[in-house]
């Protein structure tokens, strides 16, 4: 679990020792984003090859943890989280960022939808084209959204440092997950504002991935964009102290 | 033992002439099932495929049992006797409106006058304009799916409009009028020129194949896809807010003229649609159900077909047609797993399978 949020608060008491999360408990600060499970109970393992293991196969350490789960308190797996075959974790963070007002039902069909046109499209331009050209069209809904989401990802940020009384745009390089949380924020950003009233999101999302699996399109342009400014402000770098 | 053959059409449309299909039979052996494809005819509204011919470059259809009885039934029609109802139904995604075109397409193959009605639920919901009829004052007129079922029937038989002829005289207005032995052609054209009177041409056009299809100069199949519409309510409404009955519209009284089995000379192939039916529940699916007590006994006696899911051949043979034409493009359809997950998905249900399979 990340570190839970820490409101200031007047001298809540921390209740039963269940409830925390063994993270900073300073006196007068209480919990506001905190999960009900305490520090020994563990992430459940959602894998059918690791149950499958005959047991000869295993080795020491493998041995070791399964005799040690079967005794543990295990955290109860999220709806979401399927051993399906299909299931991929990176659609399904963008299905979530999707979501509205935990409309999940309409988030997953609006990008199953968008790998189904990515799908038809590709399909088209494939019948479309020579044979040379043939071989090079991608067809592969899944392969195309996961190489326009590393295309838009961005090397460098801009992070907002405060010196002397101003906020500086400071280039700061950034973390992984920072930067697949900023490719698809752009993308679903992009798609929701700039596209006509009466246009669907499955069409503008489609439109934009595949825009992006060939490196051109607005998200790109956004990523330059950052670098440019990252760039320009370079003489800042100093003020990173980390 | 089970006849497999393989039907492409490499023109999709089967409005066109059917000389021009390409018929490639060969009777596979019962085990092989890697021969069967699945098609997604182009006028139909049933199934969420867009056009076929634009993604795979061809339609095909995936011959299955229901379709291959009625087949054999309609081989041994005897046109001396009143035409034989053959009514089709199962569960939503079964796959009864593709037995119905495949019919179709094999009548049409056959040189028999096809009257196919795409879908019944769109005569009885969400009409525009709707005239009173000037031909019989209480009924209503739908000039907007009257002539787009003239231009259907138009391209789909060509060859017989110039070769039937009209067997009275009809009268259009004070200038225009269709005289007797005119071929059917004009009849059509007229509906299409005005539209305010493409619901009588419809309704005359169907008369007139009813009364010289027993003639014998050619074979009449009365093709209804979601007939329990016939039967249903609407969701039409007067001026006054008030609901109007199917017995008022004139293509529907017309259309239940034509099905009723006092004709001979062909046959009528009919289905049951729940999906676009109107304040049915959604499980219904027998014919007592959809059609109603009224429907049920103008429609008796039928010879019911039930369309079933797939079998585990068939489905197996779905899923080597998606993959020959890389339709399934994940990694991890191949593999037995996939393929045990899709079952487990769609549960053998044709149409499930297909929105599955669209993503994946």
């Amino acid at each position: 679990m990340a570190a839970p949020a820490v409101k200031a608060a007047g001298g809540w008491p921390i209740l039963a020792l269940s409830l925390r999360s063994g993270v900073r408990r300073l006196p007068g600060l209480t919990q506001v984003r905190w999960s009900r499970y305490g520090p020994e109970y563990k992430d459940p393992r959602i894998d059918k090859e690791y149950y499958r293991k005959p047991l000869a196969e295993l080795t020491e350490e493998e041995k070791y943890e399964q005799e040690l789960r079967k005794t543990q308190l295990i955290k109860a797996a999220p709806a979401a989280k399927t051993s399906s075959v299909f299931e991929d974790p990176v659609i399904s963070k963008f299905t979530n960022m999707m979501m509205k007002g935990g409309n999940k039902v309409l988030a997953r069909s609006l990008m199953m939808q968008t790998l189904e046109a990515v799908k038809r499209k590709q399909f088209e331009k494939y019948h479309a084209a020579s044979a040379e050209e043939q071989a090079t069209i991608e067809r592969n809904p899944y392969v195309i959204f996961h190489q326009a989401l590393q295309n838009c990802e961005p090397v460098i940020g801009l992070v907002p440092i405060l010196r002397g009384g101003h906020f500086y745009q400071v280039p700061v390089p950034l973390a992984d997950r920072r930067r697949r949380f900023l490719a698809m924020k752009w993308m679903i950003k992009e798609c929701r504002e700039k596209k006509h009233r009466r246009m669907l999101m499955p069409e503008k999302l489609s439109h934009e991935l595949l825009e992006a699996f060939h490196n051109q399109g607005p998200v790109i342009k956004k990523k330059h964009d950052m670098h440019k400014m990252a760039e320009a402000n370079r003489a800042l770098a100093h003020y990173r102290w980390w | 033992t089970m006849l497999r053959r393989m039907t492409r059409l490499l023109s999709g449309a089967r409005q066109l002439d059917p000389g021009r299909f390409l018929h490639r039979g060969s009777p596979a052996p019962q085990s092989l099932d890697a021969h069967l494809d699945d098609q997604r005819p182009r006028a139909v509204s049933c199934t969420s495929e867009d056009d076929p011919v634009k993604t795979f470059n061809e339609a095909c259809l995936m011959v299955r049992k229901p379709a291959l009885e009625l087949l054999h039934y309609l081989k041994n029609t005897n046109f001396a006797h009143p035409a034989v109802r053959y009514v089709l139904y199962g569960e939503k995604g079964t796959g009864k409106t593709l037995s119905l075109c495949h019919v179709v397409h094999f009548c049409a193959k056959q040189d028999w006058l096809i009257l196919h009605i795409p879908d019944a639920h769109l005569w009885v919901k969400n009409c525009r304009g709707l005239l009173q009829s000037s031909y019989n004052k209480q009924r209503f007129d739908q000039p907007v799916e009257a002539s787009i079922w003239l231009k259907n029937f138009k391209t789909a038989n060509e060859r017989f409009l110039s070769q039937i002829k009209v067997q009275e005289k009809y009268v259009w207005n004070k200038r225009e009028s269709t005289e007797k032995g005119s071929p059917l052609g004009a009849v059509v054209e007229q509906g299409l020129t005005r539209v305010r009177n493409a619901t009588d041409a419809v309704g005359i056009v169907l008369k007139e194949l009813k009364n010289q299809s027993c003639l014998g100069a050619f074979h009449l199949l009365v093709a209804v896809d979601g007939v329990n519409a016939l039967w249903g309510r609407t969701s039409l409404k007067r001026e006054d807010k008030s609901l109007i009955a199917p017995e008022e519209l004139a293509l529907v009284c017309s259309l239940r003229k034509m099905v009723r089995n006092d004709w001979h000379g062909g046959a009528i192939v009919l289905t049951l649609s729940q999906t676009g039916s109107l304040f049915k529940p959604r499980k219904a699916y027998l014919p007592q159900e959809l059609l109603g007590k009224e429907g049920f006994d103008a429609l008796d006696p039928f010879i019911p077909i039930l369309v079933s899911n797939y079998n585990p051949k068939e489905f197996e043979s779905c899923i080597q047609y998606y993959l020959e034409n890389k339709w399934l493009q994940h990694e991890k359809a191949h593999t037995e797993e996939g393929k045990k997950e899709l079952l487990f998905l769609s549960d053998a249900n044709p149409g499930q399978l297909e929105r599955l399979c669209a993503y994946l």
